[in-house]
């Protein structure tokens, strides 16, 4: 057995799920950032400012919401979780470039921030690659895919 | 540049590039990482109680107060959050879940500096 046979054995027999393993961690750790990051903003824009933009800031909840929920189902086992992460992902990906489409060219419909204006150009543009990078895990951790 | 923000920044620059230098060399956490993330921590603890100092000996945050306090509070969270994921299971990719904190407490160190002189809010 190769060494790092050896080590993804032992974190499944820690309790590490294929999919929160390996550079999986660091996926579901860069999603739950963002799902803090994301729910912070949108609480305080409704909280606070919610009838100067109330389409931006309910596109805030949402993008909040997709980043609560592709974490948790990043981090959990099972095809059920696999499925719904891979909704969440494709959710968020759809999000971002419409978002930042409609905010680069019409940027009068959306004067207001959101974690996925411009292409998440406010958060260094990780918004845009995380979704990408998403994906690509997700298919190289698909159920039934043989472990190479 | 208001000392504090210096500091912490040179804190958290030095654990990131600590812990993702760990994760080049293929290292699981191991204590200078996992000590780097506490150094991070430290800073928070004294980069409070520097704040409430500040608070009520008349230099108050200027813009949302609560704003600042909940940055606060979720930052401290962050290198105790990150410190137990990346433990649970120890490879390389564990040290870049720290160095991840790293970053984020410093991006939230600047925002928290931003909203203390009360330039721009969310």
């Amino acid at each position: 057995m190769t060494k790092r046979g050896q080590r993804q054995d032992d974190a499944a027999e820690l309790g590490g799920t294929s999919r929160a393993r390996g550079p999986g961690r660091l996926l579901v750790a860069v999603y739950g950032v963002f799902a803090l990051a994301a729910t912070a903003r949108a609480a305080f824009q409704i909280a606070t400012k919610f009838g100067e933009a109330p389409l931006a800031y309910l596109l805030s909840a949402v993008a909040a919401l997709v980043y609560i929920v592709a974490t948790v189902s990043l981090a959990r086992p099972g095809a059920r979780a696999y499925r719904v992460s891979v909704v969440a992902v494709t959710t968020e990906l759809v999000g971002v470039v419409a978002v930042g489409l409609l905010s680069v060219f019409d940027a009068e419909a959306f004067p207001h921030e959101t974690v996925w204006s411009a292409f998440g150009r406010g958060y260094g543009f990780v918004p845009l690659v995380l979704p990408i990078l998403g994906l690509v895990w997700l298919r190289r951790t698909r159920p039934g895919r043989t472990v190479a | 540049m208001d000392p504090f923000l210096l500091i912490g920044s040179l804190v958290c620059a030095l654990a990131a590039l600590l812990c993702i230098g760990a994760a080049v060399l293929r290292q699981p956490p191991n204590d200078i990482t996992i000590l780097s993330v506490a150094a991070v921590e430290l800073f928070l603890l004294a980069y409070t109680v520097g704040a409430v100092i500040r608070q009520v000996t008349g230099e108050p945050v200027l813009g949302e107060a609560w704003e600042f306090w909940g940055y606060l509070l979720t930052a401290l969270l962050v290198p105790v959050g990150a410190f137990w994921w990346a433990i649970l299971e120890k490879t390389r990719w564990s040290n870049l879940v720290l160095a991840a904190a790293g970053l984020t407490v410093f991006v939230m160190l600047f925002r928290m500096e931003q909203i203390w002189d009360g330039v721009a809010g969310l």
